[in-house]
């Protein structure tokens, strides 16, 4: 007699009966296939498509340099045709700070959020694997860096140190880490004490291979999600470093651009709505793709 | 064997009017591979004081029932299609929502499968309780927490006046069982309805569990409709029992009847691989019935217990009879086996 | 463990923390390139040698590192946290004179938050597949990913050139005096875009949150329970499922202090908001190390006791964490 008690609903629904007519995919293309089912989240990649795409393309399609003085200052946008966005208070081309600025923000996003999960996956895993004084010592760290500020400290950091891409990319890796950090050791340790862990062990398996070959790739689909999260987390990092004007002066990006702006905002709305909405697109567009992956990757047991 | 603690005048005295009244049931849930029929044509009757069995495997219908009842049953997937309840006269599928919560925890009570998931974790087991008391019969706080007390200490849960602000992390699983029968009683509903009350609890406690309930019954009169798989409660708390089957009733009649001379395959089925039963002789294998319950979305005309029935015939694919009633109504069987055996003019199904 | 051990031993954890906070700043002061004594000066003009030298006996910097971090633990932990060069200030009177600014933005940006976000989430949870749902949904994913100074800016915008009805810049109508009374509106008047602007993100997330987690909440077994005592769905939904479904979010709220401090640096820039983003602002515009190291350490401050309070709400809300 087979027990059909569900742990969430309520009330027994009907289901389908076994060995009903649904083929069985590898888990990757399932995911796949539910995530292209999800309209918001392809429309997220999409998007994500088109800044890439202009990031790579834009400087040859619109070789016009950002920094350079292009025309009068605060003229509009749609008003001259050779400065399709408008001009910002110095009569620099906002259109062309808008298409190279791009590189700078995913740039820089994209990197530091890779420094942020390494470091945090890497702690939480040794947290959460073997547990005991080791994980006691790394949450007492973790906890240490989340109770300061993180853009506080990543001022301090870009303020002490030179302020270049590359300090930019290092200081938002230090301050974020954390949220990842306890993402991962809370999976470890889930992870860690079931069965087939156990069987690995018996066959003689050390921790690094179980980490690394069992755990992990179970581990995984959370964690790609939060990794996607973080994307937008570090791009709006970036966008706040620049806009306080502590990131690399020399180096075009969308926060500069509404930060060196923001004092004329009222008469050049242009000069920081545009590369406002940038920003804001390209966020959103990884932050839906990071939800598609979400209900992709951890399917829950009954749909809403 | 009846009810070892019956009341003296209940049971199986035809009463004059039914304390509670189903014709005719159906319920359809509506899923995203179809429509299933999870309740089709239920009908029974239940006396003032008497306990009625429902049993069956899992995903019968028997919770379902119960949730119909109670009204409980979640309105977007499902619907009730047919059929009448009838509660003391009332109709109780005409009554609005404000009446019908009027008649919910306070004239026909629930007490559910899972005892360490069924009470809210946040407040204390003496709110939970006084505030059916309060709602249903507007006493006061302070004498709704009285009545709290009292009931804790009905269902046997010791040191009651310290307890009853204690959280129900606090007890165990039987424990809180008891104090989710005491939430259930502490309005004198005239029907407490116990699905699997102890199917989740340890074997000892299951014991202890059917005892409250049958020493609670017979000091309060209450009537009880006991859904559960376990035969054995059947045998010693009920006094009629229907067995369900993919959602239909397929036999009802008194526990000393049915037991004694189970009319449908399937009922025979069940009292055969009750562990215990004289026909399983020790250390022989235990009967099974195979096979598992079609999906009551694929159903076709005929009988869905065909596909395991030791004695199908075969126009049981085809359809079903109409309902079999002997012993004048007090007997019912829904089978092509007893099919001509019906007491002329005692009429069909409903 | 009773309650007052725990409490105390929650106290003192709190304390080595704060220390542990100290330690960093000291490490960076010292890590970073360049004297230390210029680094306490700030880069600016007047730090002259002779200043430096004060500087760096008053400091002890040519003591070993090891003394110089004892002293500057016993200093910090008697509230000196250095001089303001800028100002001519000690800086903990600085901090002090803009910390209720920053404390009054984030906590009314905080509670507004939650009671906005819960609202919603409770709301789209009644009604799941409903356009209303999908609404929130959407509302939550755009604000979410909008920055929040951008946002800021353009509220400025919006306030400042369209619908003229709401100041965009500072704390106090320098025109306008009077009472308790009056003054308290005039700095609600003013309080209003900016703890919005902070707000809007955490709203996002709660109302997620609180309608993921409602949802979960109204599918238990206990939520049946309730509806079987024939409870109103009144008191079903805002007795029964609300408190079990606010412990996500008050956990997600208690983490993000740290943010929220964060997030009232960029929009106190934006407008103009009298407070410790400001401050560090200033201090990074001026050079000045030790007010803004000095903020930094304050503000972990701040987080630390603001953890701690989380904790004790926990408690208070969730009778099965009590007595641990």
């Amino acid at each position: 007699m087979s027990d059909t008690r569900q742990s969430a609903p309520s009330t027994p629904v009907p289901t389908a009966p076994a060995g009903s007519a649904a083929t069985v995919l590898s888990p990757s293309k399932e995911a796949w296939r539910v995530f292209r089912r999800n309209k918001a989240a392809m429309l997220g990649l999409i998007l994500l498509g088109l800044v890439i795409l202009t990031m790579l393309l834009g400087p040859s399609l619109y070789p016009v340099p950002a920094f350079d003085i292009s025309g009068k200052p605060f003229t509009g946008p749609f008003e001259v045709a050779s400065l399709p966005l408008g001009s910002d208070y110095l009569g620099r081309d906002i259109l062309a700070g808008m298409v190279v600025g791009g590189r700078a923000t995913l740039a820089v996003g994209l990197a530091a959020a890779a420094i942020t999960v390494s470091i945090g996956l890497t702690v939480g895993a040794l947290a959460g694997y073997f547990g005991g004084w080791v994980d006691e010592l790394l949450s007492r760290v973790a906890e240490i860096f989340q109770v300061m500020p993180s853009l506080l400290f990543a001022m301090v950091l870009m303020t002490l140190f030179d302020p270049s891409l590359t300090t930019a990319i290092i200081a938002i890796g230090m301050v974020t880490w954390t949220s990842t950090a306890r993402l991962a050791r809370a999976e470890f340790m889930r992870l860690r004490k079931l069965d087939y862990v156990n069987a690995a062990r018996a066959m003689g398996a050390g921790p690094v291979r179980l980490m690394v070959r069992e755990i992990l790739p179970n581990a995984a689909p959370p964690l790609i999600v939060s990794a996607t999260l973080i994307i937008g987390v570090a791009i709006l990092f970036e966008a706040g470093l620049s806009y306080l004007g502590l990131s690399d002066p020399n180096v075009m990006s969308w926060g500069l651009m509404i930060g060196s702006n923001r004092k004329y905002v009222l008469d050049a709305w242009w000069a920081v709505t545009f590369p406002g909405l940038a920003i804001f697109l390209t966020v959103l567009a990884v932050s839906l793709v990071g939800d598609g992956l979400n209900d992709a990757l951890n399917p829950r047991l009954h749909q809403r | 064997m009846t009810g070892r603690n019956a009341m003296p005048g209940t049971g199986n005295h035809a009463p004059t009017v039914p304390l509670l009244e189903v014709d005719g049931l159906s319920v359809e849930f509506q899923t995203r591979d179809g429509v299933a029929r999870v309740l089709e044509s239920i009908s029974f009757s239940l006396a003032r004081g008497q306990t009625l069995g429902v049993v069956g495997e899992s995903g019968c219908g028997k919770s379902m029932t119960a949730l119909a009842l109670m009204r409980l049953i979640p309105q977007p997937p499902g619907r009730i299609v047919a059929g009448q309840m009838r509660f003391e006269g009332i109709d109780l599928l005409g009554l609005s929502d404000a009446a019908m919560r009027e008649v919910r925890g306070n004239r026909v009570s629930m007490i559910f499968q899972e005892p360490m998931t069924s009470l809210n974790p946040v407040f204390n087991v003496g709110e939970q309780i006084a505030e059916a008391v309060r709602l249903h019969q507007r006493l006061d706080r302070r004498a709704a927490r009285e009545r709290a007390i009292e009931m804790l200490e009905a269902v046997g849960i010791p040191a009651a006046r310290k307890r009853v602000d204690d959280y129900p992390h606090q007890f165990s699983g039987g424990m809180r069982q008891r104090v989710m029968i005491a939430m259930a009683l502490a309005c004198n509903p005239s029907v407490l309805i116990a699905d699997e009350p102890t199917t989740a609890l340890d074997v000892t406690v299951q014991a202890q569990i059917f005892d409250l309930i049958s020493d609670l019954r017979s000091r309060t009169g209450t009537a009880v409709i006991l859904i559960t798989h376990d035969m054995g409660a059947i045998a010693e708390m009920a006094d009629r029992v229907a067995v369900m089957y993919a959602g239909r009733i397929v036999e009802e009649g008194s526990t000393a009847d049915v037991l004694a001379n189970p009319l449908h395959p399937y009922t025979r089925g069940l009292i055969a691989c009750a562990p215990g039963r004289r026909t399983a002789a020790h250390g022989e294998p235990l009967e099974e019935i195979s096979g598992t319950v079609p999906s009551l979305l694929e159903r076709g005309a005929g009988c869905a217990f065909a596909d395991r029935c030791r004695e199908v015939m075969p126009k049981c694919r085809i359809g079903l009879p109409a309902e079999t009633r002997l012993a004048q109504g007090k007997r019912r069987v829904l089978c092509w086996l007893h099919a001509d055996a019906s007491v002329p003019g005692a009429g069909g199904a409903s | 463990m009773s309650t007052l051990a725990s409490v105390a031993k929650r106290f003192a954890y709190a304390l080595a923390l704060i220390f542990a906070v100290l330690t960093v700043n000291f490490v960076l002061i010292h890590a970073a390139p360049g004297d230390p004594a210029m680094v306490i000066a700030g880069e600016m003009g007047g730090a002259d040698q002779a200043t430096l030298d004060q500087i760096r006996v008053a400091y002890g910097l040519d003591k070993p590192i090891f003394e110089q971090y004892t002293t500057y633990i016993g200093r910090a932990l008697s509230g000196d946290l250095g001089q303001s060069y800028i100002y001519n200030q000690p800086v903990i009177k600085l901090i002090l004179q803009r910390l209720p600014a920053t404390v009054l933005l984030v906590i009314t940006a905080l509670l507004t938050a939650i009671v906005i976000g819960t609202l919603a989430g409770v709301w789209a949870s009644r009604r799941p597949q409903s356009l209303g749902s999908g609404a929130v949904t959407v509302m939550s994913l755009v604000g979410y990913s909008m920055p929040t100074f951008w946002t800021g800016i353009l509220l400025v915008l919006l306030f400042g050139k369209v619908i003229p009805i709401l100041p965009i810049s500072g704390m106090r109508d320098v025109r306008i005096y009077g009472g308790w009374w009056v003054t308290s509106l005039d700095v609600l008047h003013h309080l209003v875009l900016p703890a919005f602007t902070l707000a809007i993100v955490y709203m996002a997330q709660y109302s997620r949150l609180s309608r993921a987690s409602m949802l979960e909440v109204l599918s238990a077994d206990y939520i049946r329970t309730a509806r079987a005592k024939g409870l109103s769905e009144g008191l079903v939904i805002w007795k029964h499922a609300l408190r079990n479904a606010l412990m996500p979010v008050v956990t997600i709220a208690g983490l993000q202090f740290g943010n929220l401090i964060s997030g009232a640096v960029l929009v106190e820039t934006v407008f103009s908001w009298p407070g410790l983003g400001t401050l560090a602002f200033e201090s990074i515009l001026g050079r000045d190390y030790p007010t803004l190291l000095g903020v930094l350490f304050f503000s972990s401050v701040l987080v630390i006791a603001a953890n701690l309070m989380t904790d004790f709400a926990y408690r208070l809300i969730d009778p099965r964490l009590r007595n641990r």
